[in-house]
C-alpha cells in the first residue's frame, strides 16, 4: 500500500489528536500509520483538547462520543462552526446504536468509525479523510481544477524528478472589460469555457505525464514535456480564438470589440478576449525550485502581454 | 384537434430520452473514436453529417452542468469542451433505429443536403460563420425525426395524409398531430438550452420572417430548404417543393444570379459527398 510511504499527498508527518478516554482505541489508532509518517496525541476530556486544538491545530482530528462535560457531538460542531478551523478533518468515533440518532447536517464531521474500531477499516477510512479533504479544500470553487498548493505540490514533484517539462501560465487579456461590461456570470462562463478548452487540449495531447490547475481567476498553468508544450500552447490559443466570440452578444461579436462607458461616462473600446501564455522550460532540468519557475514565469508574462493578440511566449534560455 | 389531445402529444415528445440514428453514421464515428490517430476535426466532420448525433452533442455541451448554457452553436467548438471521453459516452449511449425505414435516410440525406445548401446560401450573402448556419440547416426538420421516435403510429398516419390529401408534410403534421415540426423544433431548442441562433433557424424556417432575433438565419434556413427540395436531393417526406418566400431573397440581397451561384456551388458540393449514403 502506498501509505507505507506517505500519506495521501502529505510530504511530511502528520499530526493526529485523539479526543477519547479509551486507551484500547487509541493503540488502535497508533498502529494505523507507520510511526514515521504520522504521530497521534490523545486527549482524554474535552477541557484537555480545546486549547491545544485551537493554538495548534492538528491534521487530523478523532473525536469520540463517550466524553465527560463537553459531548463529543458538540466538539465537532465547535470546531466545524469556526471558519478557521472548518477545513481541519474531523472523525466521529461512536457506537452503531447511536447511527439512527445522528444529525449529519448538524454534526459536521467528514467522516465516521464505529466502535469498537477496526484496524483495517480505520486505516482506509482515515487515508480517504484526509485525501478528501486536501482534494475539495484545494480545488478552485469555480471550475474544480486543482488549487495553488496542488500546483506548487506538482511543479515540486517535476523538479526532483528532474523531468524536462514545460510549465504554461495561462491569462486571458481584456477579461476585466469583459466582466465590466457583461457582469460576473459572463464572466464566469469564460472562466469554465476556458478551463474546458484547457483540459480537453492537455489531456488529448498524448503525454507520459500532464497536468492542469486553476491558480484563481483568469490564471491558470499547464504541464506537458518540454518536447510537446508548443504543440499544446498553439491548440489552446486556436480553440480559444475560434470559440470566445460566442461569449459575446451580437453586436460586439459583428463588431469584433466591445464598446462600453467608463465611470466617466466616457465610450471605451476594448478588443475581445485573447489568451496569453508564458511557459517556463525547465531545460536539461536546471531548476531547483519552485519559486525560480515563478519568477521566469512572470517576466515572460509581461513579454506575452506586450502582444495585443492571443500568444504564447516559450523560455529559450539555455542553461 | 382537441387541446388535450395535443398537449398530450407535445408531453410524449418532449420526454424523448434515447434518440437512435442511422447504423451507418455510428459505425463510422464508433470507429473514429476507438482509433488513437484520428482527430477532433475528422470525429467533428462524421458528426456534422448526422442530425441526431450533432443535436446530442450540441445539447450536451448546453447543458447547464458545463456553465455556458446557449452558447455553442458549432459541432467542432462542442466537441473541443465535451472533450474525448464524454463524446465516447454519448456515441457509445446512442442506438440505432430498429427497423431501417427508406423514409428515415430519406430525411437523413435531406438534413445533410440543407446544411449544405444553407453553407453556401450563408456564405453568397457574405455571412461570416457559414458553421453556424449549416448546423441549423442541419437540424431544421429533427422535430420530424423525434416525432417519429415518440408517436410511431402517428407517423403511418401522416404519410397517409400526404398521400390521400396531396399535402406538405407541415400541413399533414398539423392536421394529426395538432402543431408542425417547425413548434417541435422550437421545443427542443428551449429544452435543450440550444443558442438562440440555432433555435430561429429550426423553428422558423417555413416562415422566416417570423423570427424575431434573427431573421438572417431563418431566411438562410428558408432558402436552403427550398434549395435542396428543388435539387431532389434527399427526401423529407413529402414530394412538394415548398414555396419560396421572395422577402426571404430580398433580407438576405440574394438575386436570380446569386441563386444561379449558389446551385453551381451545391452542385461540386453534392458531388464530393456522393459517396456518403445513409444505407
Amino acid at each position: 500500500m502506498a501509505d507505507s510511504t506517505s500519506i495521501c499527498s502529505f510530504q511530511r508527518r502528520i499530526r493526529c489528536y485523539a479526543v477519547t478516554p479509551d486507551e484500547e482505541l487509541f493503540e488502535v489508532l497508533e498502529d494505523v500509520w507507520p510511526e514515521e509518517n504520522a504521530v497521534w496525541i490523545q486527549f482524554p476530556s474535552t477541557a484537555e483538547a480545546l486549547e491545544v486544538l485551537f493554538t495548534e491545530p492538528p491534521d487530523l482530528l478523532l473525536v469520540d462520543d463517550r466524553l465527560e462535560g463537553m459531548k463529543g457531538a458538540d466538539v465537532v460542531s465547535l470546531v466545524k462552526s469556526e471558519n478557521v478551523y472548518r477545513q481541519l478533518p474531523v472523525v466521529y468515533c461512536l457506537a452503531p446504536e447511536l447511527l439512527d440518532q445522528v444529525s449529519w447536517s448538524k454534526v459536521e464531521a467528514d467522516e465516521f468509525l464505529l466502535l469498537p474500531v477496526d484496524a483495517r477499516e480505520a486505516r482506509s477510512r482515515l487515508s480517504l479523510t484526509l485525501c478528501r479533504v486536501s482534494r475539495s479544500l484545494d480545488a478552485n470553487p469555480l471550475t474544480r481544477l486543482p488549487g495553488n498548493t496542488t500546483i506548487i505540490q506538482r511543479i515540486q514533484d517535476l523538479i526532483d524528478a528532474k523531468e524536462e517539462f514545460g510549465l504554461a501560465y495561462v491569462d486571458l487579456d481584456h477579461f476585466k472589460s469583459f466582466n465590466d461590461k457583461y457582469g460576473f456570470s459572463r464572466g464566469d462562463e469564460v472562466l469554465l469555457m476556458s478551463a474546458r478548452i484547457l483540459v480537453n487540449t492537455v489531456r488529448g495531447i498524448k503525454a507520459r505525464y500532464s497536468f492542469v490547475g486553476h491558480v484563481g481567476g483568469d490564471d491558470f498553468v499547464f504541464i506537458l514535456p518540454l518536447d510537446i508544450v508548443e504543440q499544446g500552447c498553439a491548440q489552446v490559443v486556436e480553440r480559444f480564438d475560434a470559440i470566445v466570440p460566442s461569449f459575446y452578444d451580437p453586436e460586439d461579436q459583428a463588431r469584433g470589440k466591445i464598446v462600453s462607458k467608463d465611470r466617466q461616462g466616457k465610450t471605451r473600446e476594448f478588443p475581445l478576449m485573447a489568451v496569453s501564455i508564458a511557459v517556463v522550460a525547465n531545460r536539461e532540468a536546471k531548476l531547483e525550485h519552485f519559486g525560480q519557475a515563478s519568477e521566469i514565469a512572470m517576466a515572460l508574462k509581461k513579454k506575452a502581454k506586450e502582444n495585443p493578440k492571443s500568444c504564447y511566449v516559450l523560455d529559450r534560455r539555455h542553461g | 384537434m382537441a387541446q388535450d389531445l395535443r398537449t398530450e402529444h407535445k408531453g410524449r415528445i418532449l420526454a424523448v430520452k434515447d434518440l437512435p440514428t442511422l447504423p451507418k453514421v455510428l459505425d463510422e464515428v464508433n470507429r473514429l473514436v476507438e482509433d488513437p490517430e484520428s482527430s477532433t476535426e475528422q470525429i467533428a466532420k462524421v458528426i456534422s453529417y448526422d442530425q441526431v448525433l450533432s443535436a446530442k452533442v450540441l445539447k450536451m455541451v448546453n447543458s447547464p452542468i458545463y456553465g455556458f448554457p446557449g452558447r455553442i452553436a458549432s459541432v467542432q467548438h462542442a466537441l473541443v469542451l465535451l472533450g474525448y471521453n464524454v463524446i465516447r459516452g454519448i456515441i457509445i449511449s446512442t442506438s440505432v433505429f430498429d427497423i431501417m425505414t427508406q423514409s428515415m435516410v430519406g430525411l437523413w440525406e435531406h438534413s445533410v443536403g440543407c446544411a449544405l445548401a444553407c453553407a453556401e446560401v450563408a456564405r453568397q450573402a457574405g455571412f461570416e460563420d457559414p458553421e453556424e448556419y449549416s448546423v441549423s440547416g442541419l437540424l431544421h426538420d429533427l422535430g420530424k425525426v423525434v416525432a417519429t421516435v415518440q408517436l410511431p403510429e402517428i407517423k403511418t398516419e401522416i404519410e397517409q395524409v400526404i398521400k390521400d390529401k396531396d399535402i406538405g408534410y407541415r400541413d399533414a403534421e398539423r392536421q394529426v398531430l395538432g402543431f408542425g415540426h417547425d413548434r417541435i423544433n422550437a421545443w427542443l431548442a428551449d429544452h435543450w438550452n440550444l443558442p438562440p441562433k440555432l433555435r430561429e433557424g429550426m423553428a422558423h424556417h417555413h416562415k422566416p420572417l417570423s423570427a424575431e432575433f434573427y431573421p438572417a438565419m431563418a431566411c438562410v434556413v428558408h432558402v436552403g430548404d427550398f434549395l435542396v427540395r428543388l435539387m431532389e436531393y434527399g427526401s423529407a417526406g413529402d414530394d412538394n417543393v415548398s414555396a419560396l418566400d421572395p422577402q426571404a431573397l430580398k433580407l438576405l440581397k440574394l438575386g436570380q444570379s446569386d441563386l444561379e451561384s449558389i446551385l453551381d456551388g451545391l452542385c461540386d458540393k453534392f458531388i464530393e459527398v456522393s459517396d456518403l449514403s445513409f444505407d
